[in-house]
């Protein structure tokens, strides 16, 4: 017969004591063993911008403490523009207290789950745990690396680690906040104290070429796919709260815009009518989806350079175009 | 002979013409037919779904075992009409179009069955190649 432990007898005084500070002790162990086991990125070296395609070089000082030994790979993961396509573009390596000269690293396989991610593959799961770094434009990722060997670390030890990261840039001219993410391979991103993450408040600058991809300030005006054709369906969204224009009392706001062909003709639809009809998104917030091809009747040799475009009220009249004047808001038609 | 001899033979013989080979029949996955007209019912760019902010309802596909009409065209695969082939007809993941005078494109699809009807979904990028849309089409009424 099985005694059932939790209907005993009444224990004495002295035992529930006894078992007061047995629980007392586990659990403070039980905690300690959590807390103790940390990784932390004490400073971050970067430059405020570098040229358009250059290197941008950033050095990671981590600290590592360990409460038992533990064989895992290391990772680094870094909050990047998606074009700059870092996966192609960069170098990770990295030295420490425990390990002989550079250690290289490699990306993450595509579809890699996570560790304790439930599923969720490393990209994926470090927006969901860390997050976008106050990004506002949608084309960010996170691109995870993962040392190409496992290291073997005994336990209560502390060690310094210097992680090397050299991503060229694309040409475009960018602001973006950046941020990075160390972890090891075996409890990923489980709880905040296995990991460490730093993410700049900072906006860091490319000086490149073209519209500048702006992920740091809010925009009047926004175009979604940032990279599209003219047989694309595109989103444009006006923000009227990012500052004050004349739609401010708008009760319906339209598109007004034209496209500029290969050829260089300009074709303008600007008419106040169910097609250029944006959608309340509340907030002072509009958008509309539109297939250019159709909206500006395009024949099979006609394409599209590029958009010129401004926002109106139902009369027509109040028009807001770049930084709230009548000049237009630009989108280059590209797709690389 | 005994009459129970007899009968035992007669039993005998009788068991043995009741017997016949069995021709055993291995079940065959059946050809997949596209025949009739699809509708879009769910499109997604990226991920994102558009199917309530574009006007997708008006567009048809109208299959015939081996050519297709478009109505009421949106971004699409092709824009004209032509021929169309699966990779496998039994088996397909890949649906082929081939618009006159056009060069051929082909898309990845899947046919799975949802909620007991049939769905072809197609992954394809109308535009820039780095934008990814999913079209999910059933037949329509």
């Amino acid at each position: 017969m099985k005694k059932n432990i939790f209907s005993s007898a009444p224990a004495s005084p002295g035992r529930r004591k006894i078992w007061s500070w047995t629980w007392k002790i586990a659990c403070a162990l039980v905690i300690m063993v959590i807390v103790s086991c940390s990784m932390t990125i004490d400073t971050v070296v970067q430059p405020s911008s570098v040229n358009g395609g250059d290197i941008l070089p950033v050095t990671l000082n981590v600290t590592i403490s360990t409460n038992q030994a533990q064989t895992s790979t290391f990772i680094v993961a870094v909050l990047v523009p998606k074009v700059w396509k870092t996966a192609q573009n960069a170098t990770i390596t990295f030295t420490s207290d425990i390990t002989s000269g550079d250690q290289q690293m490699t990306v993450v396989p595509s579809g890699t789950p996570a560790p304790n991610g439930g599923g969720l593959d490393w990209p994926t799961y470090l927006v969901s745990k860390i997050g976008n770094g106050g990004n506002l434009l949608p084309d960010y990722e996170w691109v995870a690396f993962q040392s190409n060997s496992p290291y073997s670390v005994a336990g209560n030890v502390t060690f310094h680690a210097t992680v090397s990261i050299k991503i060229k840039t694309s040409v475009d001219n960018v602001l973006f906040k950046l941020g990075y993410c160390v972890a090891n391979g075996t409890d990923g991103l489980s709880d905040p104290s296995r990991y460490g993450s730093y993410l700049s408040t900072d906006c860091f600058e490319v000086n490149g070429t073209g519209d500048v991809i702006d992920f740091c300030n809010p925009q009047l005006a926004n175009v979604d796919p940032r990279t599209s054709l003219d047989n694309d369906i595109i989103t444009l969204t006006f923000d009227g709260g990012v500052e004050s224009t004349v739609l401010d009392n708008a009760s319906q706001v339209y598109l007004c815009i034209s496209g500029i062909t290969t050829a260089g003709d300009s074709l303008s639809v600007c008419e106040q009518t169910s097609r250029t009809k944006m959608k309340s998104l509340g907030l002072s917030r509009w958008q509309i989806d539109i297939w250019p091809r159709k909206l500006f009747g395009l024949t099979d040799d006609q394409h599209l350079t590029g958009l010129r475009y401004w926002f109106t009220d139902a009369s027509g009249n109040n028009k807001v175009g770049y930084a709230g004047t009548t000049d237009p808001f630009i989108y280059t038609f590209k797709c690389e | 002979m005994s009459k129970k001899l007899i009968l035992c033979l007669t039993l005998a013989a009788t068991a043995l013409f009741a017997c016949k080979p069995e021709r055993l029949v291995t079940p065959s996955e059946p050809v997949k037919s596209l025949t009739g007209s699809w509708q879009i019912i769910r499109a997604t760019r990226n991920g994102t779904d558009l199917t309530s902010r574009f006007d997708f309802t008006q567009f048809r596909i109208v299959f015939t075992d081996s050519t297709y009409v478009i109505d009421s065209l949106v971004p699409f695969i092709t824009s004209k009409n032509g021929k169309w082939a699966f990779d496998d007809p039994t088996y397909p993941f890949n649906i082929s179009f081939a618009p006159a005078d056009s060069p051929v494109k082909s898309a990845p699809m899947q046919f799975p069955i949802s909620s007991g009807v049939r769905n072809l979904i197609l992954t394809f990028s109308p535009g820039c190649s780095l934008n990814s849309y999913q079209y999910t089409l059933q037949k329509a009424n």
